[in-house]
């Protein structure tokens, strides 16, 4: 450990040096516009920046997530993997026009993720400007359909169907340098809807002044929502964080949607709310003569390095000794999918910036080095056999 | 219509993708390379174009040797943004003050090949939004690889049908289809084979650059065509379709302006050439008309269509190149009519 970050300063200086590299990729993939579900040609490109590195494979996985591999010198190791997801929130009306200035890049979805794609696309080169080498051979994913609706689907399926058990992993965040993710709270977010009947729509006998209200009916939902009692270990909470429905002032509404979210430390937890929640649905649709639905859109089960697993410890020290305060918190993006494998992974910002989710998201250029050279370190920890003792 | 030069001279930035064996085949024949950006008040993508340039075609393939920004006299952080990222960064007006200050972006161009190094000298505007290395490598390919091309000139959007009968515009903008285009189908029909003649991005083997004057302003894209193809014949010229080149949408206005400028350099080269005498003298005025409140106001644009001459002209350069004037001999002349006071003698 203590050669690994004696090295770091070095690490630095040398992707300083050729840092170029790195934000032509940030640009030149961040530009490619990637909703979920729609990232054909941010793969393509992806695949494309690793065969021009000479990757030694560059290939799809059965799901169309590309993957490159850095062959190790040990081919009996079990590979280590780096990965980034290459889904976006906006769409492809949004124009993806990047503007590089002398001290930041600014446009849509840089932070989350172009930085991340950015830098896996360039580790190739990097690797070989350091003239590292590793024992493991190192699997570069891009992975798809993360986001939303994406519900991790791209990770999970590399990691189902990925032949060989897998030594660890390190998921790439743009934001925010200095973070430490090791844990993922169990999560689970669905979306109830609430309609009225058909026999209740205008030309059924029915008076229509007299109909269910589907937005009374989910204030009705939420009621019930609060009253379930939730046990302060293991920590859990139910969001209720979206709604909408409704026509206008004066017309009782034909249907309305309820987005809530559970969250917990432990998976049976979420599981036994979710039934619940379930179950009150159900409930409701009998009362009130409406139908109703709850379909789960994404889920994450709650799994977890401990805080002092030899894997968070060195990637602790190691963002120590780049003279960032490492900040230990939970992800529940692709990490989770690794450590419910029980896989050790950790998930690391890379640099600094702001208005992550907004059109004119703006990442800094200066800390890029720093986060770079943290992932390198990490990734030597991991080759070195830092979870083996 | 004899088409033999638009399907031998054609030709697609993927025919020279193979970026290695250009650098290979550049060595080989001792060649160096420069890029030119001229710019006015582009830091929105003056940063993105150097760092793609520069991280694809010096750091990782050594195909250019150097990157140079010539400034119009930007108000906006172009020059602090070029300087961040490794370009070398001049005023126009700092280039051989002693030929005085003139304004414009074939000025900036003229003025890069005095202070630019290369054998080959890439010109790209520094306003594309989808910059890509391609850009850069499509147009160096040729001239390296392909002998006999002097002069490589870029297309969009791939004019050429690919599949069969499928029938497409030739992505010529307002200006090339209204203005340049029935020039030439009128005086030089061979021309017309250059599907987007006032494109910005061409690259060129300097030794014919320099014998050739450039219009300071906007004509400097048709006069570089005319006067190519006069001295050496279109078999020296190809162009190469680099896919999509996201423009941004200019006024009925400026285009007018663009029109105007394109048709004096033009004219100027017919009348020189004698093939047509124009009566009465040319005015140097764009004459638009605004309506403001219920009255047409004119407006007046002025071009008086200064051209710098053929730079091996200035003294300064042939000294510092060490270059002498072509003589008669090899086959050139010099082209009449340029401002001689802009010598600097
Ligand atoms: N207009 C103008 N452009 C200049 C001047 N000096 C340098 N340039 C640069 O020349 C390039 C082309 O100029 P543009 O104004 O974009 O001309 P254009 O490409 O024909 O027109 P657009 O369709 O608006 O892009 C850009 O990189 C400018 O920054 C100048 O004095 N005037
Ligand atoms: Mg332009």
């Amino acid at each position: 450990m203590d050669a690994i970050i004696a090295r770091l300063p070095e690490f630095v200086q040398a992707i300083e040096a050729i840092r170029e590299i790195v934000l032509a990729n940030v640009v030149l993939l961040g530009q490619i516009p990637s909703p979920t579900f729609q990232e054909q040609h941010r793969t393509v490109a992806f695949l494309e920046r690793l065969t021009q590195a000479q990757v030694d494979e560059c290939t799809t996985d059965g799901y169309r997530n590309p993957v490159g591999i850095v062959r190790g010198t040990d081919s009996s190791r079990p590979p280590i993997f780096v990965v980034a997801h290459l889904d976006t929130p906006f769409g492809k009306e949004v124009d993806h026009d990047y503007t590089v200035g002398e001290n930041d890049i600014i446009g849509p979805g840089v932070l989350d993720n172009s930085v991340g794609v950015g830098v896996l696309a360039s580790l190739p080169l990097i690797f070989r400007h350091l003239d590292l080498r590793f024992a493991a051979d190192i699997v570069l994913a891009g992975v798809i359909q993360s986001m939303g609706r994406g519900n991790l689907r791209g990770v999970r399926h590399l990691l189902k169907t990925w032949p060989t058990p897998i030594g660890g992993a390190v998921a790439l965040e743009g934001f925010e340098l200095g973070r430490l993710d090791h844990y993922s709270d169990g999560m689970l977010r669905a979306e109830i809807e609430c309609r009225i009947r058909s026999e209740h729509t205008p030309g059924h006998g029915h008076d229509p002044r007299f109909r269910p209200n589907p937005i009374l009916v989910l204030n009705e939902a939420i009621n019930k929502i609060l009253e379930i009692r939730l046990p302060q270990r293991p920590r859990s909470q139910v969001i209720v964080g979206r709604i909408s429905g409704g026509l206008k002032h004066g017309v009782i509404p034909y249907s309305a949607q309820l987005g809530i979210e559970i969250q917990s430390t432990s998976h049976q937890m979420v599981k036994s709310i979710s039934d619940q929640i379930q179950d009150l649905v159900t409930g409701l649709r009998y009362e009130h003569e409406v139908d109703t639905d709850l379909k789960i859109i994404s889920n994450v089960k709650a799994a977890r390095l401990p805080f002092h697993h030899p894997l968070v410890k060195a990637a602790g020290r190691i963002i120590s000794a780049l003279g960032i305060q490492p900040s230990l918190s939970h992800s529940e993006s692709e990490l989770s999918v690794f450590l419910s494998r029980h896989i050790p992974a950790v998930a690391l910002g890379l640099t600094f910036g702001e208005n992550l989710h907004q059109l004119d998201a703006r990442m800094e250029i200066a800390p890029l080095s720093r986060g770079i050279a943290q992932v390198l370190g990490v990734l030597l920890a991991l080759d070195g056999g830092i979870c083996h003792g | 219509m004899d088409d033999t030069w638009l399907k031998q001279n054609t030709f697609h930035y993927k025919d020279f993708q193979d970026i290695e064996n250009l650098v290979a085949v550049k060595a080989e024949k001792g060649l160096t390379i420069s890029l030119c950006l001229p710019t006015l008040n582009e830091e929105k993508t003056i940063g993105k174009e150097i760092v793609i340039l520069r991280s694809e075609l010096m750091t990782r393939f050594p195909l250019i040797d150097e990157i140079v920004v010539v400034d119009s006299g930007s108000t906006d952080r172009t020059g602090e943004v070029a300087r961040a990222f490794g370009a070398e960064f001049y005023r126009a007006d700092d280039i051989l003050p002693e030929l005085g200050p003139r304004r414009g972006k074939g000025e900036n161009l003229w003025k890069a090949l005095y202070i630019t190094r290369g054998d080959i000298i890439v010109y790209l505007d520094a306003d594309i939004k989808n910059i890509h290395h391609r850009f850069a490598y499509g147009l160096i390919g040729p001239l390296v690889l392909k002998d006999g091309i002097r002069y490589a000139k870029a297309f969009y959007d791939r004019p050429i049908a690919t599949g069969k009968n499928v029938v497409r515009p030739t992505g010529g903008g307002r200006v090339t289809e209204l203005v340049i285009r029935p020039l030439f189908s009128i005086y030089f029909p061979e021309l017309t084979q250059i599907l987007q003649p006032l494109s910005g991005e061409y690259a060129a083997y300097r030794d014919i650059l320099e014998q050739v004057p450039f219009p300071i302003g906007y004509g400097i894209e048709t006069s570089l065509i005319l006067d190519i193809c006069q001295r050496w014949g279109m078999d020296v010229i190809c162009q190469v379709d680099l896919e999509k080149r996201i423009h941004r949408n200019q006024d009925t206005r400026a285009l007018g302006k663009m029109a105007f400028v394109v048709m004096q350099t033009f004219f100027r080269r017919l009348n020189r050439l004698g093939a047509l005498s124009l009566g009465p003298p040319m005015h140097n005025q764009m004459i638009q008309y605004r309506l403001v409140g219920d009255a047409y106001l004119p407006e007046l644009f002025n071009c008086d269509g200064l051209e710098r001459p053929p730079m091996i002209d200035v003294p300064a350069y042939r000294n510092k190149f060490e270059r002498r004037r072509p003589t008669a001999e090899n086959g050139a002349e010099i082209v009449p009519g340029v401002d001689k006071d802009d010598l600097g003698d």
